[in-house]
């Protein structure tokens, strides 16, 4: 007995040393970024305070008038490609999930094969061209909405709802829509959260579809501006009122921000058992 | 198992009875364009009507819709409409600089084509030959700003068996170098006495060992650069003092005869220097590593430890920049800008990016001449919209009002309020930072090629001195060769060159050995693009 | 489940193809939105595989060449040495980030104190915010062979490096690239792949931790017995899904490689890079060709490996 006790109180030390270490580790080279995004002076070197600390590059980003819009863009086609992205992925995997029904094989390969196979871009660029949706943002909510890997992994967090469950409900008299509503849904918050998360990082941090498709400085969204403002330093005419390595450390941060903000807002879903909970209620 | 197959099955036949039904052939490239044309070309005798003018370009239109590309649109618009007689619309598509390329070849194959486009020397050399670009020789030759010209060079350069396919209103710029001359003085260094090779490597080695930056530590380079040589034309211009006589592309003899520039015993040499300079570790080892963007971020480093001297990069605007810099970042030197060494006689220029006109494919010249009259040729009127191209839109950019101007200052910096009378040209302060002022816009004012006749010029700063100084000292980079293999397999030459280059200069590689090798290995390839190039 | 599917008598007691066809009815209506997505984002503009086979440049109509891409590609031995690098690089980092994801994972669910938790939560998936450029500049500072570079500077001050030897060049140096790519791989990359395990997590059944508690398991035979076993599904379909993107590796490598460690870095897409540099006119038909190869490789990988998984665990990913 004694010895197991001893046991459970290394491993708690040993665990948060661990994780001190990995998040010293990780913090280091993002500090560089801090650091530079808060000094007016810009510095090749790595230090640990800003020589001349200065909010200024965060001010330039938010007064900047050309970045409120595609901030507002960045919003709008992020929300809209996680919902599309939620609804098609939830659809998909709840139908891949049905075993008995005739075709599912079929389905799954057919879904699969988008994964591994692609037209290349100048076919997929004349496809969107026809549909109207070159210069136009929504290209970039149907890019990240339609994703077949976020699909099949939501389709795997599915299989994991005990069987039992369905039948249940199926001898209750409940829809294929009925249960997805009341058991495959509330199931799988966790899972909604994750992969909503990453539906949304993925449109949020969109930056090729928008360099491909869109020209309308109207259409862009902020992850493409700040990469456009930090770019510009080779063309040297454009300047800011502050030295380019700032403008740029404070870009790159600005970029990370609403996902802080946003994310421990999220973070109750990946508490154990958590989805257990949800059929108990 | 026999399932799953048949599903995979399934899934390929889909797509291929999907293929099997054939869209249309998205390069359609001519219909876009005609369609315009068909409504227009109703009398060919009378000059063509002109209503809308669509034009791509790339960063180097800097009037961007952040600075006031609008003002821009509507003053070119008024000034165009009131030279050719009626309204004129310009439809401006500005596209990233970085991967203009690609865009440029989705506007293409998606067929909106546009009227006139901008494209760099590479581009020209490969879309001339498909004839989509217009002849407009004729044009050119009878434009009105003809007797105007002062450097007739750089347009002829851009002919292809004589016919020219687009326009160059300046000369493309090169890269000079400068030295910080703070750490001249500390290392007793004079700028006039860096005349030849012996002299420079002195310098760098000085700037290597005796601590110039005096922080106590033998932590600074001589010269950096982004690589041992350059990826695009004129390769060697971001190390020229190493390089020298020596140019490792396809060049011309002076019989125009084409040879392997790379196989040479100067390109030899050029690795033996750049070995001895990695070795003495006077050159920053990064070099290897490193991107533009890090190298000058280096140079104008606040903590100039690990900071480098002597850096070669582009003439003009870029001098203001890294002085720019050097302010904002506190540090103290002024720059001083090296006359070509002995041994390297001048600076290169490199080749112009060129506006083309894209021809409909009709037969009919007219359209195209009314594209040229109301772009091209008024480009370089001397007086009003050469304005607009060379400093950007009257009362936005720039102004010749009585006025006061208040440059706002840096980091709660006094403001700079200077007063200007009537008549009296000054450039605005910028739309996106109103503590600096504008500058250009598309057209370097020192680097075109029919100056302005309204006599208004702003050589005063420190990027026209820069340019005039460049001017002076330059000459036309070696006229880039272009053919069919050497457009495909370029890339195969350059990895062998590229790899020659670090076992060399890294890897203390015997420069016979390799240079041997890279005989060896590029034999076949070169000989096949020297007889398509020399037929 | 697929065993139930699986089972032969299964098959003789189904009801008539029609009849089973009308009892799924409410499933092929929740599924519709989701083929015309997938039909008009990815079967339509997969037409232009075809031009694989074609000459296929902006200006121009596209003119049949048959297997002229392929043969180009293939015959050109610094391909082969890129595309054995791209097997190898893409595989290594994904077996790494997802083993290291899965461990910190582990080890994160472990953890007693709710708030610690949730703040290196945040903090480990900061770097996949970070652009691969920005990463590259901050790791070349940081693994500098100058003066200034902070690594070289703790070897030294902890005498691993001794007076008489030079700074080591990690990032162009071929005997330190890939250790340093698979850092910078794992840094960037572990916090993010910890999402998915997390969730995971989360789904277990707490009555199983409680059964365990009784039959007086200690914490690491929980680990063992419980939370893997439960992970194990959801790491292979990661690993698997993530096998089809193996070829498409370019843009880490891109910014972190260099002309003297070209041998171990170069992978197949910057090969196409350096390779298609020039031109300007650029031919879709090849780009096209390379990307069907990728394709074709990518989907080996997959069915391989999902006939391994099915042998091995008997079930696969679909």
């Amino acid at each position: 007995m004694g010895r197991k006790r001893k046991k459970i109180k290394i491993f708690p030390i040993v665990n948060y040393a661990l994780f001190i270490l990995i998040a010293l580790m990780i913090m280091v080279p993002i500090w560089k970024v801090i650091v530079d995004s808060l000094d007016a002076v810009g510095v090749y070197q790595f230090r640990f305070w800003p020589n001349k600390p200065t909010l200024k590059g965060y001010e330039v980003i938010l007064t900047t008038k050309a970045l409120f819009r595609p901030f507002v863009n960045s919003i709008i086609s992020t929300v809209l490609g996680t919902l599309l992205g939620l609804i098609l992925s939830t659809l998909g995997g709840y139908v891949l999930i049905q075993f008995d029904m005739p075709g599912r094989n079929f389905f799954s390969y057919m879904i699969l094969f988008t994964m591994i196979f692609s037209g290349g871009m100048i076919p997929e660029y004349l496809v969107m061209k026809q549909l109207g949706l070159v210069n136009n943002l929504m290209v970039v909510v149907l890019k990240h909405g339609m994703n077949v890997y976020n699909l099949v992994l939501m389709r795997n967090f599915f299989e994991g709802i005990p069987q039992g469950l369905f039948e249940a409900a199926r001898i209750d008299g409940c829809s294929p829509m009925g249960i997805f509503f009341k058991i495959v849904l509330p199931l799988s918050k966790a899972a909604l959260a994750s992969i909503g998360l990453m539906f949304a990082v993925g449109a949020w941090n969109d930056y090729t579809t928008v360099k491909i498709y869109i020209t309308d400085p109207d259409q862009t969204n902020f992850q493409y501006k700040l990469r456009n403002l930090i770019m510009d330093g080779d063309t040297p005419n454009t300047q800011y009122a502050i030295a380019q390595n700032t403008l740029f450390n404070a870009a790159v941060m600005s970029a990370i921000i609403p996902f802080m903000i946003v994310y421990p807002f999220l973070q109750k879903y990946f508490v154990k058992g958590v989805n257990i909970g949800a059929v108990k209620e | 198992m026999k399932k799953k197959l048949l599903s995979i099955l399934l899934a390929t036949a889909m797509v291929a009875t999907m293929a099997g039904c054939g869209d249309k052939t998205p390069a359609d490239s001519s219909s876009a364009s005609s369609s315009v044309a068909d409504t227009q070309a109703t009398a060919p005798a009378e000059p063509y009507n002109l209503e809308t003018l669509t034009m791509v370009v790339n960063g180097t239109l800097t009037a961007s819709v952040e600075n006031r590309q609008d003002a821009f649109e509507e003053q070119w618009e008024a000034a165009v409409s009131e030279k050719i007689g009626h309204k004129i619309d310009l439809v401006i598509q500005q596209q990233d600089h970085s991967g203009y390329v690609d865009a440029v070849g989705r506007i293409f194959a998606g067929g909106d084509l546009p009227d006139v486009i901008l494209m760099s020397a590479d581009m020209y050399a490969q879309y001339a030959p498909t004839g989509i670009l217009w002849d407009m020789t004729e044009a050119y030759e009878n434009a009105e700003f003809q007797s105007r010209i002062e450097l007739k060079s750089v347009n002829e350069a851009m002919k292809i068996d004589g016919k020219l396919y687009g326009f160059a209103p300046a000369t493309g710029n090169g890269c000079v170098t400068w030295v910080k001359k703070s750490w001249m003085d500390a290392v007793g260094v004079k700028a006039e006495d860096i005349t030849n090779w012996d002299a420079y490597y002195d310098m760098l080695t000085k700037f290597t060992t005796e601590d110039p930056d005096g922080n106590g530590k033998n932590d600074t380079y001589g010269v950096a650069a982004a690589g041992f040589v350059g990826f695009e034309a004129p390769y060697i211009n971001y190390l020229p003092e190493f390089w020298q006589d020596a140019y490792p592309a396809f060049v011309q003899d002076d019989n125009g005869v084409w040879y392997d520039g790379f196989n040479t015993d100067a390109t030899k040499q050029a690795l033996l220097r750049l070995q001895k300079a990695y070795n003495d570790g006077v050159i920053d080892p990064e070099s290897l590593t490193m991107g533009t963007k890090d190298v000058r971020t280096k140079y104008w480093s606040a903590d100039q430890a690990g900071s480098f001297g002597a850096f070669t990069y582009w003439a003009g605007k870029w001098e203001q920049t890294v002085y720019d810099n050097f302010e904002t970042n506190g540090v103290n030197t002024e720059l001083v800008t090296l006359a070509p060494l002995a041994e390297v006689g001048a600076y290169l220029n490199r080749e112009a990016p060129v506006w083309c006109i894209i021809d409909d494919g009709d037969g009919d010249n007219s359209r195209e001449q009314a594209v040229f009259d109301a772009f091209i040729e008024t480009m370089l009127d001397g007086d009003t919209v050469q304005m607009l191209w060379t400093y950007g839109a009257e009362g936005v950019h720039w102004s010749t009002a009585a006025e006061t101007v208040t440059l706002k200052g840096k980091d709660g910096k006094e403001d700079t309020v200077k007063e200007y009378t009537e008549g009296q040209f000054h450039l605005l302060p910028s739309p996106n930072d109103p503590t600096t002022a504008w500058k250009s816009n598309a057209i370097d004012p020192s680097l075109v090629i029919a100056p302005l006749t309204n006599g208004i010029s702003s050589v005063t700063d420190i990027a026209a001195k820069g340019n005039i100084f460049f001017s002076e000292h330059s000459v036309q980079a070696p006229k880039s060769a272009s053919s069919e293999t050497l457009t495909n397999e370029g890339g195969t030459l350059n990895d062998l060159k590229t790899e020659v280059i670090t076992e060399v200069v890294t890897k203390n590689g015997d420069v016979d050995q390799w240079m041997s090798y890279y005989d060896e290995q590029s034999k076949s390839l070169v000989e096949t693009i020297l007889a398509e190039l020399n037929q | 489940m697929s065993k139930k599917k699986a089972a032969g008598t299964a098959k003789v007691h189904k009801k008539p193809l029609g009849i089973r066809i009308w009892n799924n009815r409410g499933f092929y209506v929740m599924l519709l939105p989701v083929l015309v997505f997938l039909i008009i984002m990815h079967y339509w503009p997969m037409l232009g595989i075809r031009y694989a086979f074609y000459d296929y440049k902006p200006v121009g109509e596209p003119v049949f060449v048959g297997m002229k891409h392929f043969n180009k590609l293939f015959s050109a031995p610094p391909f082969w040495t890129a595309f054995w690098n791209t097997l190898e690089l893409s595989i290594i980092k994904l077996v790494i980030t997802t083993v290291a994801s899965v461990v910190v994972s582990i080890l994160l669910n472990e953890m007693g104190n709710l708030l610690a938790k949730k703040i290196l939560q945040t903090v480990i998936y900061l770097p996949h915010f970070m652009s691969w450029v920005v990463t590259a500049s901050i790791f070349s500072l940081f693994l500098s062979p100058s003066a200034t570079g902070m690594v070289n500077g703790m070897l030294r001050d902890w005498g691993i490096l001794t007076d008489d030897m030079k700074n080591i060049y990690f990032l162009g140096d071929s005997h330190w690239w890939r250790p340093v790519y698979y850092v910078i791989n794992i840094w960037k990359e572990t916090g993010w792949g910890t999402i998915v395990s997390l969730a995971t997590l989360s789904g277990i059944n707490p009555e199983l931790y409680e059964a365990a508690d009784i039959d007086g398991a200690t914490r690491f035979q929980k680990m063992r017995y419980v939370t893997l076993p439960a992970l194990a599904n959801t790491i292979i379909t990661v690993l698997i899904l993530n096998l089809a993107k193996v070829m498409n590796l370019f843009e880490s490598v891109f910014v972190l490689y260099n002309d003297a460690v070209r041998d171990v870095s170069d992978v197949v897409a910057t090969y196409i890079y350096r390779q298609t540099f020039m031109v300007a006119l650029p031919n879709y038909g090849y780009s096209t060709a390379v990307g069907l190869f990728r394709s074709l490789v990518g989907c080996i990988l997959v069915l391989v490996c999902n006939w391994l998984s099915k042998k091995v665990r008997g079930r696969g990913i679909v």
